[in-house]
């Protein structure tokens, strides 16, 4: 039940209090990252990639736990070596990567569920792990978030027309001239890391919504690149800030309400792209 | 003597483990036009691929306009610009929200690091035009994944006549068409090779095609099997060498039939 209800001057109290206003500027960063790593992810079928990994930090969070460490130091290395073995992984086995993917996540999750309920302090915690405590985020948080954005944006800035070569069909992209086994893994790297950082906010669960959701509705409704991925960024920050207030304004739980509002966007997009392949069953 | 645009020496590709093109050489001669064929499975379409430089080679030199290919497929990027390829087909999934107009520019740049807006006008002019020499001016705002497979093969022509190249590797080009798109795609191909000076590599399964429009032929199974003007290497005798006892009949019989 909404009991709370909604209150004008509840909302206006919420957005004086600077943990409030660090929880926005973080949902605002977060979202325009995950939509713009997002936009490039879901076109070279990385959705469950961002899935599998935000499933298997679980472990990595665990292990930081179990060995006394702050969750987020263990948190970035873990994704990167996780990104990098299932790249390898994906590049030697003869098994296609969504089966792989499958594998390695719901096995780290198992282990990391066994690890944790060994360290009985922890257990009260597992509910922030899995859907973020966006509240929480710190002035330094924020920072690594901005750092990470601008770092990611000026990578996909810069190798814009190789991304998307590397997108529509690598052959073509290497007679081009494209490096393309190192563009792949720089990429996988740099959505590792932005899954790993965005995890804090977001959760491990619904990490994955940041990147797939924004990215899915712009993908039904833009007719050019540069738009799809100016949409997909907005979307995702848009999303993100209308989720925040009204999970403060309704006093619901903030990951899951942001993810709501992402659904409403994308299913806005497929009422005004009746004519896309996608929308069609 | 002419200029060499292409040549191969001894160039042997292994793939997991067994050996797929064994010890090939030959070269081509600016503007001319040849045909690679051969059964499934002959290693056609992994000769070209290691030509340009995309699967990597276990022994052998690939000189590219003179310039030699890289141990990993390096090429200097002015060499590069003058080389295009044609796969068979892109495979995109889906709704992909890339447009034909700017599809055709990724042809234009080099692969190197940049701005997004650096050379703006110059690459929407050099679009223009390669749009207008394939017929393809009212695509240039479609989606490139709402093309039908004719149009998308005509984009990719506008891909490589963005920009003057020299050298021009097709993988069965004609895959996809049915008789009558086949005959108008290699139509447009001919009057761009002659009009634009290009060198042409293609693998074909269309032998009456490449008997009528192709200065050489080369015949691959494994290794070079056979290589010299359609009318010697198109035999009946060679065929029957190439392909095995009963090929030769079978495809007269179906003669113009489109091949997928």
């Amino acid at each position: 039940m909404l009991d709370s209800g909604f209150d004008p001057a509840h909302l206006a109290q919420l957005l004086a209090l600077p943990f409030m206003q660090r929880a926005l500027l973080a949902g605002l960063l977060t979202g325009l990252l995950g939509g713009l790593l997002g936009s490039f992810a879901v076109l070279r079928q990385l959705s469950f990639f961002s899935d599998a990994l935000g499933h298997s930090a679980l472990l990595g969070i665990s292990l930081g736990v179990l060995l006394g460490l702050n969750p987020t130091l263990v948190l970035i290395p873990f994704a990167v070596l996780f990104a990098l073995g299932v790249n390898h992984l994906a590049g030697r086995s003869q098994l296609p990567t969504d089966a792989l993917l499958n594998i390695v996540y719901s096995s780290s999750l198992a282990l990391a569920v066994l690890l944790l309920s060994r360290v009985r302090s922890y257990k009260g915690g597992l509910q922030q792990l899995l859907f973020g405590d966006i509240l929480g985020v710190s002035w330094l948080d924020l920072g690594v978030i901005l750092l990470l954005l601008i770092s990611a944006g000026g990578y996909l800035l810069l190798s814009r027309r190789s991304q998307i070569l590397l997108t529509i069909d690598e052959p073509l992209a290497i007679s081009r001239g494209v490096a393309a086994g190192w563009h792949r893994l720089v990429f996988i790297v740099v959505l590792a890391v932005v899954v790993a950082i965005s995890i804090k906010a977001v959760g491990v669960l619904l990490i994955s919504a940041f990147v797939v959701i924004p990215a899915c509705a712009s993908r039904l409704v833009c007719r050019g690149f540069n738009a799809y991925v100016l949409v997909a960024a907005l979307l995702g920050a848009g999303c993100a800030v209308v989720g925040l207030l009204a999970s403060g304004a309704f006093d619901l739980p903030s990951g899951p309400s942001v993810v709501v509002v992402q659904l409403l966007g994308f299913l806005l997009a497929l009422l005004v792209a009746p004519h896309s392949r996608l929308a069609r069953p | 003597m002419a200029e060499m645009i292409l040549e191969v020496s001894h160039l042997t590709i292994c793939r997991e483990g067994s050996t797929v093109v064994d010890d090939v050489s030959f070269t081509l001669e600016a503007e001319s036009d040849t045909a690679l064929v051969g059964p499934n499975g002959a290693g056609k379409s992994t000769l070209v691929q290691a030509i340009l430089g995309v699967l990597p080679r276990r022994t052998g030199d690939v000189r590219v306009l003179g310039h030699a290919l890289g141990p990993r497929g390096q090429l200097p990027p002015a060499v590069r610009d003058q080389v295009a390829y044609l796969p068979q087909s892109i495979a995109l999934h889906g709704r992909f929200p890339l447009s034909v107009a700017e599809f055709v520019g990724l042809g234009w740049d080099r692969a190197a690091l940049a701005l997004p807006w650096r050379g703006g006008r110059a690459r929407r002019a050099a679009v223009a035009l390669a749009l207008a020499k394939v017929g393809g001016e009212d695509l240039a705002k479609r989606l490139v994944s709402d093309l039908s497979t004719g149009q998308l093969k005509r984009i990719l022509l506008a891909f490589c006549v963005v920009r003057p190249r020299r050298l021009l590797v097709l993988d069965e080009a004609q895959a996809g068409l049915d008789a009558q798109a086949a005959e108008q795609f290699h139509g447009l191909l001919f009057n761009l090779r002659r009009s634009e000076g290009w060198t042409i590599l293609q693998v074909s399964h269309d032998l009456e095609m490449v008997r009528r429009t192709c200065s050489g032929v080369l015949c691959l199974n494994r290794s070079l099997r056979c290589s010299g003007s359609p009318d010697h290497a198109l035999s009946p005798a060679e065929l029957e060498r190439l392909y095995g006892r009963g090929w030769v009949a079978y495809h007269h019989h179906h003669a113009g039939a489109s091949r997928s």
